[in-house]
């Protein structure tokens, strides 16, 4: 009986409280977070808003904005990078390496969570070993890799590191998802008469889609960010992706600080889009892929 | 259920596309790595074995043990940096005030960008002409504060080192918060019964309730922060005169600048070693499993 009124009492002074709470205090971490938001962003806002301003605005007002917007150095950078390709061959990779890696980890998912077999376990902790690898001691071995199979410098060179190093992870989360459906799934749909395969392409994978979607975010960002495999196996400027196109441009062109910014503002904007679109799921798998891997 | 006959036969058609791709691209390298670093070889030529000099040689070069030290130096300010950073700020923003969202939104915001673009822009934010820190610092009327940030030994770490920081806060942001609303609500409130004032809770009962998350993120940042490459690779390439470099740089460099195949090699089983040690090391010592 105590207790109760003691709690009911409790809970009427701490709303109180929350009501009542200091407007200075409240002010201040206002104050805080919003300095720390600036931090946040102000960087990439600064290089956006600047990517817009003549090389001489640029000089004498950075922090405005651009009093007119010049576009100049979109078409430099268009022209000089050859973002056009670029693009393409990062939605190329991105894409492809991503459906391969997911469709394949899933397939390898399917059976090491729904069937008992005798390497079941030393298999899943062979492929979870992956994300121990430490993925730039081995920048070296595979150029010699690569290079041995003729595979340096081709439009699908680098499918191969990008969907090998992301099948651990891709397979950690798809396996722990398929782990917690029930047991009699596969045993009706035998019992119906479906193949071990069909059960995987109409019943597991379908529902397994939240797992999926978080497997593609990541494959996806993690593709369309990579810089060191792409630096170490393609130097064609026919086949090189976002990042590495990005680096090779600013290596270049210095001081062309305009045609830089609007290059990275270029670059930029697909991958803000999708966040701000799927920011819920981006932010889960990213976190589930950094507290694994 | 059961493997028997046609199941097993489905089980291997089933695992092998991954099982392949996997053990080729991402096992044998590092197999190799371990057969090549026992070899002179200069990519081309004939390969010759030389026994284990070239971890002699890696080992006895100064440079090397620069990088060694320039990483560990990464390492602490990461973990020293970005570590507190999140914390603070998640714990101000876990309480319903109005707009946390987009805090959120914008907190996490960098850890999406490729590290090319975030090396790119910094770059140009440290550019000692007309970069937006030395702008600032005119503007303020502090101009005899403008350095060149990447360009100067004494300047170019820490430089490094606060883009580093800024690029994966947010990541820890999120995992902080992530834990911190799964701290039971009754507890706090009951301390609040008590009379403990805000600090008190937070620090006596907040802060040990999430200590688990707060040692996985300071694994999480040790680990990540050995990584790094494709940042200090872009901003200053190791430079100026190797104050930046760390070990992924210095292997890179001495493998494809000075074409020494075997050596770089020698260096990634170092990497490799090194980086599994820690991992060990840190599970172990909190008595996690290591897969």
């Amino acid at each position: 009986m105590e207790t109760t009124v003691k709690t009911a009492a409790g809970t009427q002074v701490e709303k109180r409280r929350g009501r009542k709470k200091p407007g200075w205090k409240r002010l201040l971490i206002y104050i805080i977070l919003i300095l720390f938001a600036i931090v946040n962003a102000y960087p990439i806002i600064w290089m956006v808003i600047n990517s817009f301003k003549s090389e001489s605005e640029f000089a004498v007002n950075q922090f405005g904005f651009p009093k007119e917007f010049v576009l100049e150095n979109y078409q430099n950078a268009w022209e000089i990078a050859n973002f056009g390709v670029l693009f393409k061959n990062s939605i190329f990779i991105c894409v492809a390496a991503t459906v391969i890696t997911v469709l394949t980890g899933a397939l390898a998912a399917y059976f090491l969570s729904r069937f008992t077999f005798k390497m079941n376990k030393t298999i899943y902790t062979f492929f979870i070993f992956g994300m121990l690898i430490p993925i730039h001691a081995t920048l070296v071995p595979m150029f010699i890799l690569m290079r041995n199979l003729g595979l340096l410098n081709t439009p699908i060179t680098l499918l191969f590191p990008y969907i090998a190093f992301h099948l651990p992870i891709t397979i950690f989360i798809l396996t722990s998802f398929m782990k917690a459906f029930p047991k009699d799934i596969e045993e009706s749909a035998i019992m119906d008469g479906c193949g071990i395969f069909r059960i995987f392409w109409s019943i597991v994978l379908p529902m397994s889609r939240p797992a999926l979607a978080t497997v593609v975010i990541l494959n996806f960002i993690y593709n369309w960010n990579e810089f060191s495999f792409a630096l170490v196996l393609i130097n064609d400027p026919a086949f090189q992706t976002l990042p590495l196109g990005l680096a090779n441009f600013a290596g270049q062109f210095t001081t062309n600080y305009g045609a830089q910014m609007a290059g990275l503002t270029m670059s930029l904007v697909p991958i803000v889009a999708i966040y701000l679109m799927l920011e819920k799921e981006i932010v889960k798998g990213m976190t589930a892929g950094a507290v694994k891997g | 259920m059961q493997a028997a006959g046609k199941t097993k036969g489905a089980i291997i058609i089933g695992l092998l596309p991954a099982i392949l791709i996997y053990s080729v691209f991402a096992i044998l390298p590092i197999i190799q790595s371990f057969y090549y670093s026992v070899m002179e070889w200069n990519g081309f030529s004939d390969m010759s074995f030389v026994g284990l000099a070239n971890f002699q040689a890696l080992f006895q070069d100064t440079l090397f043990w620069n990088s060694v030290k320039n990483n560990i130096y990464v390492v602490l300010a990461s973990v020293l940096g970005q570590v507190p950073i999140a914390l603070f700020i998640a714990l101000l923003l876990n309480r319903k005030l109005k707009g946390l969202k987009i805090f959120r939104t914008i907190g996490f915001l960098p850890v999406v960008l490729s590290t090319v673009v975030i090396s790119l822009t910094w770059s140009l934010i440290y550019n000692s002409e007309n970069g937006l820190i030395n702008e600032l610092l005119r503007a303020l009327g502090l101009g005899g504060l403008a350095q060149n940030w990447l360009g100067d030994t004494n300047w170019s770490m820490i430089a490094v080192c606060v883009t580093v920081i800024w690029q994966f806060v947010g990541l820890y942001l999120i995992i902080f918060l992530a834990a911190l609303q799964n701290v039971p609500e009754e507890v706090l409130e009951a301390a609040k019964i008590d009379g403990a004032s805000e600090w008190t809770t937070t620090w006596k009962i907040t802060v040990p309730m999430i200590w688990d998350t707060i040692i996985v993120a300071v694994i999480l940042c040790i680990a990540g922060s050995l990584k790094t490459f494709d940042l200090i690779y872009v901003m200053t390439n190791g430079g100026p005169s190797h104050s930046t470099d760390v070990m992924a740089l210095y292997m890179f460099n001495e493998t494809f600048s000075q074409l020494q195949y075997g050596y770089g090699s020698a260096v990634s089983v170092v990497i490799f070693f090194f980086s599994l040690i820690l991992i060990f090391i840190v599970t172990k010592l909190l008595g996690r499993k290591m897969l």
